[in-house]
């Protein structure tokens, strides 16, 4: 019964992936893209811990699920950070009348 | 209810009906779970804007996960060895990390977007894409 | 352009899995690699030689020792000659630069990662110290480590991070990792074995020489997981930087 209820939740699971690919390939800004390709960094921890169920070491799967979930963090952070702080430096003259936009916490 | 749980905790066969309705709280939590990531998918896919998408993806996604890993968990455990525990527990640290993350990384997405002059609908589009959908609808 | 790049690419997918049909079936005891006389000679006594239940721990820190320690050097190297490169390079650099970064601490992302990185810190010497056991070592506990300084980097700025972990102490870390690993070497050395035999350590530890060759091993993956942790660091400042060293990402 385990394993049935593993591959059924993979398999579904990456069937509904199909939708978030198409909005990563279409997606009109990049900011669409990143959010996208989080949402499956963050689903691939769950498909770490279906294999691992299949192979029948999840003790082993699921440090690796737990690493990636981390390192999926620090992705989204680091692509946040890129375009949050940086700003082009041609732009940066041609507008400096209007200030940036700041979200005050 | 309460006597078919200690009874799993005290007996050791693993198919007395307080294990199985371990499982089937596991099962049903996966399934919930799998619910949820299909509405995360529908809103990613239909909604018209980053924001509006952001919020779908953030939401669904966050909850979807910790449902799956939390009712995995409890799909895996089979006996009250101290391995088993060990499992449970690594497992709900995922979820708790999940839970403390993803939320983080929307936040951090969603501040990145709106420094960068990433612009909401406004009420013209909304008005356009009312009128495109009005057009679909009469042919 | 980018149809033919496209279709050149799709050729060699469909010609790899074509390919892959002729790889043993997944587990066959009789594919080359698991019939060879050293898988087999490993299989049956890496359990006797070091009592290490993971064979790939066993393999890497001990019988390959050697390999091990120069692929530590060959990172230390590349993080050396990353920071070198770019530090050293012509002051012209500093002036044209293509973006201007403007940073302000975002509230929520600092107090996640305040809350977050102890626990990194410990899962990543979790991953360094259960190598034996279980998937992890030096490497990847290296690794993990160095994400936590990553991210602090990431989430208030560079000098906040390298107030912490200054960029010289990296390289001095970084050198103690492989000072440590070859100070292993050749204390078995001195103590009459061969470089990196840790079976010798037994005669000044009270412990079997099986047992001097697992903590021997736990001790070279602590110097592997120093050198890669001050690397992984030093490799972001300085890429991030350009070589400034501020007004990082």
């Amino acid at each position: 019964m385990k394993e049935w209820f593993a591959i059924i939740m993979g398999a579904s699971l990456l069937v509904l992936m199909i939708p978030i690919l198409y909005r990563i390939i279409v997606g009109p800004t990049g900011f669409d893209r990143i959010l996208c390709a989080n949402v499956i960094g963050t689903k691939t921890a769950v498909i770490l811990v279906i294999i691992g169920t299949l192979f029948d070491r999840v003790d082993m799967f699921v440090d690796f699920a737990i690493a990636y979930a981390l390192l999926n963090f620090v992705g989204a952070i680091v692509v946040s950070r890129y375009f949050n702080r940086t700003v082009p430096l041609q732009e940066m003259e041609k507008d400096k009348a209007k200030p940036r936009r700041r979200l005050k916490a | 209810m309460i006597d078919t749980l200690a009874s799993a905790v005290l007996a050791e066969p693993v198919n007395s009906p307080g294990w199985f309705l371990v499982h089937a709280i596991g099962v049903s939590m996966g399934i919930v779970g799998l619910i949820f990531f299909l509405g995360t998918a529908v809103g990613v896919v239909r909604f018209p804007d980053f924001y509006t998408r952001m919020h779908a993806a953030g939401k669904g996604d966050t909850l979807s996960t910790m449902l799956m890993l939390t009712g995995f968990g409890l799909v895996m455990m089979e006996d009250f060895s101290a391995n088993s525990w060990l499992l449970l527990l690594k497992i709900l640290g995922i979820v708790l990390f999940i839970f403390i993350t993803t939320p983080t990384s929307s936040h951090a997405l969603m501040r990145a977007a709106f420094e960068d002059d990433e612009m909401p609908l406004g009420e013209e589009d909304l008005n356009k894409l009312r009128k495109r959908r009005a057009k679909s609808k009469s042919k | 352009m980018k149809k033919t790049a496209f279709i050149l690419v799709l050729c060699i997918g469909l010609l790899l899995a074509w390919a892959a049909k002729d790889f043993p079936a997944w587990g066959d005891p009789q594919s080359p690699a698991s019939s060879s006389p050293v898988a087999s000679h490993f299989i049956a006594n890496t359990g006797v030689d070091t009592e290490v239940p993971n064979m790939v721990t066993a393999v890497l820190a001990d019988y390959r020792g050697f390999d091990t320690m120069f692929e530590t050097v060959v990172v230390f190297i590349a993080g050396l000659a990353v920071f070198s490169i770019l530090r050293g390079g012509p002051k012209s650099r500093t002036r044209d630069r293509e973006f201007v970064v403007d940073f302000e601490p975002d509230l929520i992302v600092t107090n996640t990662v305040r809350l977050i990185v102890p626990v990194i810190q410990i899962f990543a010497f979790y991953v360094l110290a259960h190598g034996h056991v279980s998937p992890g070592g030096g490497f990847q506990g290296g690794v993990t480590m160095g994400a936590s300084f990553i991210l602090i980097a990431l989430s208030w700025d560079l000098k906040t991070a390298l107030a912490r972990f200054p960029i010289e102490r990296c390289f001095t870390v970084a050198a103690l990792g492989i000072v440590i690993y070859a100070g292993i070497g050749l204390l078995s050395l001195f103590l009459g074995g061969e470089f990196l035999d840790y079976a010798h350590l037994a005669k000044i530890f009270p412990v079997s020489p099986e047992m001097a060759r697992y903590h021997a091993m736990l001790g070279v993956e602590i110097g592997v997981g120093f050198t890669v942790t001050a690397i992984m660091f030093a490799l972001y400042a300085s890429l991030s930087t350009d070589g400034r060293m501020r007004d990082g990402l």
